[in-house]
């Protein structure tokens, strides 16, 4: 007999498809539930948390001049050997970065360079979207560097509408101060 | 100049059946994919115009413009004979359905339906497994193991699933007298067979789904275990007809549930007309084939022979023993 009898199962309900009923009412309730999709790139996009590790950035002081020391700290550690510093020394004697490259294309993002750091300079931020037609241009310098957008603070892990800017490098453009769903609270679980 | 008259409202009807049909996969392959899509909480087709309405018409030019393949080995003739041995049969069960009752236009009183056989319902049966030649051909033709697998399995199912299914409608035939689909509908005036046959129409809604290869019963084209089944060497504008084939099936498998089991046309809202009330009616046993699809898995090809042979065919059997004891 193709059926057989769940342990649970009373005779009654095995004649009548209580298994299969059951079946059917769960992708009911699936198909009237709401759709967790994300419409990246050209309806929304998805926020990072603060925790997360994506395109990484040069934190700066108050008078504009980069954190880093040129300790080459972070190019010693780093296991996949991206990261290039050239240092200097600067009129008042101060060690400076003169070329501070990271290769993209070869960068892991574990974060290591940013344990390493001792003047809380290089950090991972939540720009994601680096996608390129060339692999040059994923070898990024000290200004973009500092240009990049740091860790995420508001509104982390929410979902918000966006626009694809089709002139741009394929990013999506989002507005400031719009206030997203969180989309694990869209997923609906079984028990 | 009189035959005039006689021909050409036929003739109109058959356009318009025949455009209609033709062009009916579009809505449903859509309505698919968003079923598959909601019920894993997916959008299904979202891009190709208001929520991918116009994605089946991409889908059709893809279709169109694709490589129409003939493998080296395979018999050509055959080959390219089977798509269309597969889709008339569907088109030719549309004869025998009506839609409603007689309407009068203009004074003159217009059928609803091609032609008001006496044993439509004998037709439509007969006609609809015709199309199973369409499959053998393409298996055959195509000279590739896992087509010649597929056909296989379609026939030895439709021969299984055609005895209850031509059992399960007896029932049916015994309550109305007669075989004509208008006095099948005509018979359910009051109360619909399903409460009279709820046996029968078990038995009727799964053979139907095995006929027509949906979930849970789509060995044929097992896409785990087959390729595609019947249809792996196809491509481009002949898959698509096969496509066809199946959708109208499905349609088809719909229409006879509602007109044998769920009173046809009858027991319409007042403000509804009664062909709209049949196609809703039709659209929701669509549904309903469509949901079973993304909620069941396939059965293995011994149980689809153990559900066919000892669970179907004697409840079909005792079905008439107990329609004939309360007619008696």
């Amino acid at each position: 007999m193709a059926r057989t009898r769940q342990q649970k199962q009373s005779w009654i309900g095995w004649l009548f498809f209580s298994d299969l009923w059951r079946a059917l009412r769960l992708t009911l309730r699936y198909m009237f539930s709401r759709v967790i999709t994300h419409r990246y790139p050209d309806h929304e996009k998805w926020q990072p948390y603060h925790r997360h590790r994506g395109h990484h950035f040069m934190k700066t002081n108050d008078k504009g001049d980069v954190n880093c020391v040129g300790c080459e700290l972070c190019a010693k550690i780093c296991p996949c050997d991206c990261i290039t510093v050239v240092p200097y020394e600067d009129e008042k004697g101060n060690r400076r970065p003169k070329v501070f490259d990271i290769n993209l294309s070869r960068c892991l993002y574990c974060g290591l360079c940013e344990d390493a750091c001792p003047a809380d300079a290089i950090k991972l931020g939540q720009e994601y979207e680096v996608a390129s037609t060339t692999t040059e241009a994923l070898i990024v310098h000290l200004d973009d560097l500092i240009a990049a957008p740091h860790k995420a603070e508001e509104g982390a892990g929410t979902v918000i509408p966006a626009s694809l800017d089709k002139n741009g490098r394929g990013k999506t453009i989002t507005q400031d101060n719009v206030k997203g769903h969180d989309w694990w609270q869209l997923l609906k679980r079984e028990k | 100049m009189e035959n005039l008259y006689v021909i050409l409202p036929m003739l109109l009807k058959i356009a318009v059946v025949v455009a209609v049909l033709l062009l009916l996969p579009l809505p449903l392959t859509w309505l698919e994919r968003k079923i598959a899509g909601h019920i894993q909480q997916r959008p299904g087709p979202m891009r190709v115009g208001w929520h991918g309405l116009l994605q089946p018409i991409a889908d059709g030019i893809k279709l169109l413009t694709k490589e129409d393949h003939i493998p080296s080995a395979a018999d050509r003739t055959l080959f390219k004979m089977a798509p269309v041995v597969a889709l008339v049969p569907p088109f030719v069960v549309f004869v025998a359905i009506p839609l409603g009752e007689p309407v009068t236009i203009f004074g003159t009183e217009l059928m609803l339906s091609l032609s008001n056989m006496n044993v439509g319902l004998l037709f439509i049966l007969a006609v609809s497994s015709i199309g199973i030649f369409g499959t053998i051909l393409a298996g055959w033709a195509s000279n590739s193991k896992y087509a010649v697998l597929g056909s296989l399995r379609a026939i030895a199912q439709m021969i299984s699933y055609e005895i209850p299914m031509g059992f399960s409608v007896i029932g049916v035939v015994m309550l109305a007298n007669s075989m004509n689909m208008m006095d099948i509908v005509a018979a359910q005036k009051n109360m619909w067979n399903v409460v009279y046959q709820p046996l029968g129409f078990f038995v009727f809604f799964v053979a139907g789904l095995a006929e027509v290869q949906r979930i849970p019963f789509d060995l044929p084209e097992a896409e785990g275990d087959l390729g595609a089944g019947y249809h792996t060497e196809y491509s481009g504008i002949r898959f698509s007809l096969f496509m066809l084939s199946e959708y109208l099936g499905v349609v088809i498998i719909g229409f006879l549930n509602v007109m044998l089991f769920f009173g046809g046309w009858h027991g319409a809202p007042p403000f509804i007309p009664d062909t709209v009330w049949l196609l809703l009616k039709v659209g929701f046993f669509i549904w309903v084939f469509m949901w079973f699809r993304f909620t069941f898995p396939r059965y293995r090809y011994d149980q689809l022979m153990a559900i066919g042979w000892k669970v179907l065919l004697p409840l079909s059997l005792v079905n008439i023993l107990i329609s004939g004891l309360f007619m008696f």
